[in-house]
């Protein structure tokens, strides 16, 4: 059994399956999260090395703030390596593997763009449930509709309330996601 | 009475006996034995038993009692080829088996081993070229060689290509007065993972130099070279197969950049796997059904291209001929596999409907038949 940031993960699951575990990470992010810690899809848990659980409970504990991987350049047909007696920082392209060390995260984009790298702004667990009650505690700041349904307790979205409406009426507060 | 001494018919349990057939032998394989069955002797080495091989093929041996296959005019073709290959460099020799669905190209290329393993060649197989893109198997970028390593797969590779080849290895110098014979340069690849990629390549490049005994490379699931892996990037782009190591390691040589002083690579596309199947651009770059020109829509990297200039393509037979489906009904019949009584008009019917195709003749017409 592993743990990693409070969440327990199971050995004999597949990797890319077992992180949809934590709160707010579904099958696309993790398979995003797999791709960026170049983790195979058919990885068990228990095949994950040291190394390998550290880089995932980096990132995921904090993946704003996480260095964006170098772009590594790939081989055209004709390309001949240099030989593997080259040195790391002889080759070209190293200075980016290099810098990446010591550089710090560029900052995220506000407002979020379009196209860029969605593990940026990636929040799970408590940040996530954090940000979801926050959302719903400014609706009833500014006194708008929605504020008032989750203080009612009613269905949000237009939902029929003469009929059905039972999972809001049991779910919906300001303090949901506690 | 004991068990062992009821020896009348009635108490015999149809069991089977041993298939006993004529040895897959380098000198048997002329003209004169074209049409007959023979088995491929297992040794513990062996290179189908070490690398292991295609699934379908892999299916016909578990239920016939030994690896067994018929010789037809297409093998003796192959071979004869690979005699000539023996003496060549590889730049001549690139060939891909290509036919329609079950016609016997996996078949094929499993005898063209044999008979390159038993004819003193140093042979490397790989029996499922797809599970180098499946992403099942670890990887990792490498700047250096700017493709992502398959240190794992690689690894095995080595293990497999030792095993299979120790003998020949054993007598074999290498530029630079690396012992293979020591077992330096594949000791290091198979002790530390991460260098197995770059000791596989060395290897191969200096065994591309030796002229001492000629190299096979062989490929079934050929088509699976070309296609977009199930890899991806860390900023999950889409991995074509040239991006990984060991894909990228076949195609130099399938290419001509990388070559062996004597011998040959042979692949053979395969239709089993629906999920890395032939492609337009694949076909149209092998220059198989030339009437069929690729959709306009359809974009052709220009890696497809420069990784199959000259290849040759020998195409295998889509019918066998009535000898060759005779030799095929009687190994079958021998096993005991079918549950009708096996005479002419069985085999003629089944021949027919079939249309000569070899596996449509035994899986849909001998083992799917529900006539009695």
């Amino acid at each position: 059994m592993v743990h990693i940031l409070g969440v327990q993960l199971f050995e004999n699951h597949a990797v890319k399956h077992a992180l949809t575990n934590f709160y707010g990470i579904n099958r696309l992010t993790a398979s995003r999260l797999c791709a960026r810690l170049q983790i195979h899809d058919t990885c068990r848990v228990r095949s994950l090395t040291a190394t390998q659980i550290t880089s995932i409970a980096a990132f995921l504990s904090s993946p704003a703030t996480s260095p964006i991987p170098p772009r590594g350049p790939l081989a055209s047909p004709s390309f001949t390596p240099h030989p593997p007696t080259t040195p790391f920082g002889q080759l070209p392209g190293a200075r980016a593997y290099l810098a990446q060390v010591d550089a710090p995260p560029p900052p995220l984009p506000q407002p979020r763009t379009k196209g860029l790298d969605p593990l940026r702004w990636l929040r799970i667990e408590t940040d996530l449930k954090r940000e979801m009650r926050e959302n719903i505690a400014h609706q009833r700041m500014i006194g708008s509709y929605v504020g008032k349904r989750h203080a009612m307790g009613l269905p949000v979205r237009g939902q029929n309330t003469q009929t059905n409406a039972k999972t809001a009426r049991k779910l919906n507060r300001i303090e949901r996601h506690r | 009475m004991p068990v062992a001494q009821l020896k009348h018919d009635i108490f015999q349990n149809g069991r089977l006996d041993e298939l006993v057939l004529p040895e897959f032998n380098p000198e048997d394989l002329t003209e004169d034995n074209s049409g007959k069955a023979m088995a491929f002797p297992l040794p513990e080495n062996d290179v189908v038993r070490v690398f292991g091989l295609p699934r379908n093929i892999l299916l016909d041996f578990r239920i016939l009692s030994k690896a067994v296959s018929v010789v037809r005019d297409v093998t003796i073709k192959l071979v004869d080829r690979l005699q000539a290959a023996s003496q060549e460099s590889s730049q001549k020799n690139r060939l891909v088996l290509a036919g329609s669905a079950g016609c016997g190209k996996s078949f094929l290329l499993v005898q063209g081993v044999e008979y390159a393993a038993a004819a003193g060649w140093l042979v490397m197989y790989i029996p499922r070229a797809a599970s180098l893109v499946n992403s099942s198997t670890m990887y990792t970028y490498d700047l250096r060689t700017r493709t992502y390593l398959q240190p794992i797969f690689a690894q095995q590779t080595l293990q497999r290509f030792r095993t299979v080849n120790e003998s020949l290895l054993g007598s074999l110098t290498l530029e630079g007065g690396i012992e293979l014979g020591d077992g330096v340069l594949i000791d290091i690849g198979l002790k530390e993972q991460t260098s197995a990629p770059a000791v596989l390549s060395a290897l191969l490049e200096a065994l591309g130099k030796q002229t001492k005994a000629p190299v096979l490379l062989a490929v079934d699931d050929f088509q699976t070279l070309f296609a977009k892996s199930a890899y991806k990037s860390p900023h999950f782009q889409t991995l074509r197969a040239w991006h990984l190591s060991m894909p990228r390691l076949i195609l130099d040589y399938v290419s001509g950049q990388k070559t062996f002083a004597r011998g040959a690579v042979v692949g053979a596309l395969s239709a089993s796997n629906k999920t890395y199947g032939l492609s337009q651009d694949v076909r149209h770059a092998l220059g198989l059904q030339p009437w069929l020109q690729p959709s306009p829509y359809v974009k052709v990297p220009a890696e497809v291209s420069a990784f199959t200039k000259g290849i040759q393509i020998m195409k295998v037979p889509e019918k066998m001929n009535v000898g060759e489906a005779a030799s095929l009904f009687e190994v079958w019949n021998k096993n005991k596999s079918f549950h009708t009584p096996a005479n002419d008009e069985l085999f003629l019917a089944k021949y027919a409907e079939s249309g000569g195709n070899p596996r449509d003749f035994v899986w849909k017409g001998l083992l799917s038949t529900l006539q009695t």
